[in-house]
């Protein structure tokens, strides 16, 4: 089956064209600064040259109706007719407490979305956008929304709940969700495939590291605690987000500097984090070559950074009484042979024990990096998210 | 590294549909001062190109020197990323020419004048400028909350596309814009303005053609006012101020709003709303009056009610000092 993945951000939308049967992408490509001077669309076949679309695209609607152009299009086209698109899987961020797993876009769906957009106000409307514009232009095809906090559903409710007001979650849902729900799902499917072992009998953590990232404690297939909260911003440290703070810090600091709300956001979100630690950057590449250069708060970021990893890895085996896997994924995960190592430092106790050779130097390959002797095992296994899109799209299309 | 070849995105669509060029990319601003600065900011973070236009060179120059300093402020307070100043400024381009407002989809003015008189004049001059650089659908606004857009926009040739955009820049993350249509406006151009408001991610709010708006003609008597008790000797500045924050809730007291509008800025207005109503409570108080002929106009000059630093940071009471004794506990 040929899918059409769409990630649509508020002036961007990120797609790829996957043939399920092949499991891999035929496109991949990306829509720029939608509705602002200077749009474009950037267009990348395996083994062919990258193509840059540009010129004036307006709205969403008019940025799938070039993609889907220059998918049939005779000079970089890869298919003959629009027909051969079985369906289109749509990435939705906050699925809210309805929708606790994949499902087929209905009208009452759609409605049921736009409710749900008032728990993520900056993602849920533009995701909406790209399902309303399949709607008006292949009014025919199946589509299907895969939600970034359906995963997380299965938390039990003394995990999610914050401990304020009950009051407050009655009204407005104020509880934790989780995102990377879709990450976390495809790693722990895949690490079980990977080592041939069940999943119903597994209790993994997966650690998903990216520039934003997050932890996920996994008991026999079931997500019973993450560390992402009503918004992304709860839990881990992260490139250029604060993570748990006190919230008493957070309303001082407001009323030190006499910020507004808005300000704060913009504070905890993208003046922190590693960023706002090391002063140099969000790209840990960057901080770790800074460290090595004995960069003082290069260095504290990345203890913070591991140290804040350990916290959580810790108390999911507690909660899980016990692991089995331990799997890195993510740009940082994937990629970051000396974060790995700093977070698996010293960890014998609770059953980790690192292969340092097997680990230095690996980058974006599913692999052991545990010693064979290590209770844990520790992986570390790419993730690929608009493939599990693809494959719930089908999955549900199938049965449809 | 692979190799990249470029298209133009128009060949590939679905249909031979004719296609249009972007509502809103790229928009004018008429004199760049302190609010035509804010505006500029405001236009090119979402994105639009800005064209402003200055008296001189020595004046886009500065323009953009504040504007820089404005973006390094923001970033200072945890408002704004490096990268976003970068793009910010990569956006906003200055000029004498009102022939490089050719493609702008709106324009909007935001000059000052010192008499009513010569104001009116100014801007419908300025309009009138503007209207013969433009497209016949170009929006031609103002940011005045004191004068007539019906004044300003007859005699042109299509006075149905102007309208009073009034932005709140006082307070900077107000996500409010009054806008006032005049006797010609069209009802198509208020919700052209209004797609335009609601892509910067602002409150649109329509009212009837009214001196002062809303927003001027409600707080505005408040300054007076506080003015007033200040010569009766009923209360001293800090804490008029501080009764006005703590009793109303209020972010500022109007003595500290007044530094922070401006107080030639206030003058303005009262004398522009003294004239359209002939109300006292619109006649500025003497108080003021002597701030303005003094060159005490606030914050922006580091002194009015208050002295400021540098950095615009409030350091002490300037005036007047026998008045100025706190007897509370603040």
């Amino acid at each position: 089956m040929k899918i059409l993945i769409l990630n649509s951000g508020s002036s961007s939308i990120k797609f790829q064209f996957i043939d399920t049967t092949e499991q891999k992408a035929i496109v991949k490509g990306l829509v720029e600064r939608i509705g602002i001077k200077g749009s474009r669309i950037i267009y990348n076949r395996e083994g062919e040259p990258i193509v840059h679309f540009e010129g004036d695209i307006l709205d969403h609607q008019m940025a799938i109706e070039y993609i889907l152009g220059i998918l049939k299009s005779k000079k970089y086209g890869v298919v003959k007719d629009l027909k051969e698109i079985s369906a289109v899987g749509h990435r939705v961020v906050h699925g809210g407490e309805k929708f606790k797993d994949s499902v087929l876009l209905t009208d009452e769906v759609i409605k049921e979305i736009e409710k749900t957009s008032d728990l993520a106000p900056l993602h849920n409307p533009s995701n909406l956008k790209g399902i309303y514009a399949i709607k008006a232009l292949l009014p025919d095809i199946p589509q299907v929304a895969v939600f970034d906090t359906a995963f997380h559903q299965t938390m039990p409710k003394y995990a999610y709940m914050y401990a304020l007001p009950y009051s407050l979650y009655e009204m407005y849902k104020i509880r934790r969700y989780g995102f990377h729900g879709t990450s976390h799902r495809y790693v722990s499917l895949k690490v079980s495939e990977f080592l041939n072992m069940d999943l119903n009998k597994l209790r993994i953590i997966t650690c998903h590291l990216g520039n934003g990232a997050s932890i996920a404690a996994i008991k026999y297939g079931k997500s019973i605690d993450t560390s992402m909260g009503l918004t992304p911003v709860e839990g881990l440290m992260m490139g250029t987000r604060v993570g748990d703070l006190d919230i008493g810090a957070f309303i001082h600091i407001l009323e030190k500097e006499k910020l507004s709300p808005q300000i704060g956001r913009v504070l905890v979100n993208k003046h922190s984090g590693v960023l706002g630690i090391s002063g140099i950057s969000s790209d840990m590449r960057e901080v770790e070559s800074a460290a090595n250069n004995g960069h003082e708060r290069a260095k504290l970021a990345l203890e913070m950074y591991a140290y804040r990893l350990k916290k959580y890895i810790g108390a999911y085996i507690a909660v899980m009484n016990g692991l089995d896997i331990l799997v890195f994924t993510g740009g940082i995960g994937e990629n970051s042979d000396f974060m790995r190592e700093l977070i698996c430092s010293n960890m014998e106790y609770l059953g980790i024990k690192l292969d340092k050779e097997k680990n230095n130097g690996l980058r974006g390959e599913a692999q052991i990096i545990s010693v064979d002797d290590s209770n844990v095992k520790v992986l570390v296994m790419p993730t690929n998210e608009e493939l599990m899109i693809a494959m719930d799209t089908e999955k549900i299309v199938k049965h449809n | 590294m692979k190799r990249i070849i470029k298209e133009r995105v128009e060949h590939f669509g679905l249909s031979d549909k004719e296609r249009v060029k972007a509502d809103f990319s790229e928009i004018g601003i008429i004199g760049c001062g302190r609010v035509g600065q804010q505006l500029a900011i405001l236009f090119a973070s979402r994105g639009m190109n800005v064209i402003f236009i200055e008296l001189d060179e020595q004046l886009i120059h500065k323009a953009y020197k504040d504007i820089e300093i404005e973006l390094d402020d923001r970033i200072a307070h945890w408002g704004l990323t490096n990268s976003e100043k970068r793009s910010i400024l990569a956006r906003i381009s200055g000029t004498l020419n009102y022939h490089d407002l050719k493609n702008c989809d709106l324009v909007i003015e935001t000059i000052t004048t010192k008499s009513k008189l010569s104001a009116i004049e100014k801007h419908h001059k300025i309009f009138k400028k503007i209207e013969e650089h433009v497209s016949s659908k170009t929006i031609i606004a103002s940011n005045s909350a004191t004068l007539s857009i019906t004044e300003m926009a007859s005699g042109l040739e299509h006075p149905e596309r102007c309208v009073i955009m009034h932005f709140s820049t006082t307070a900077r993350e107000s996500t409010l814009v009054e806008v006032a249509r005049s006797i010609y406006t069209t009802e198509q151009v208020c919700q052209n303005v209004r797609k335009f408001i609601t892509l910067l991610g602002k409150n649109y709010v329509r009212i009837s053609e009214s001196l002062g708006l809303v927003s001027v003609r409600t707080f505005i008597p408040m300054i007076n006012e506080a003015c007033n008790i200040l010569t009766e000797m009923v209360s001293n500045i800090k804490d008029i101020d501080f009764i006005a924050r703590k009793s109303m809730l209020l972010p500022m007291g109007p003595f500290e709003l007044a530094d922070r509008i401006g107080i030639d800025r206030l003058i303005r207005w009262l004398d522009n709303l003294y004239d359209e109503y002939g109300d006292k409570k619109f006649k500025a108080a003497p108080i003021l009056r002597r701030l303005f002929r003094a060159g005490y106009y606030g914050r922006k000059v580091g002194r009015g009610f208050y002295y400021y630093d540098e950095h615009g940071h409030k350091i002490g009471i300037a005036y007047p000092h026998a008045l100025s004794k706190s007897i509370c506990d603040n």
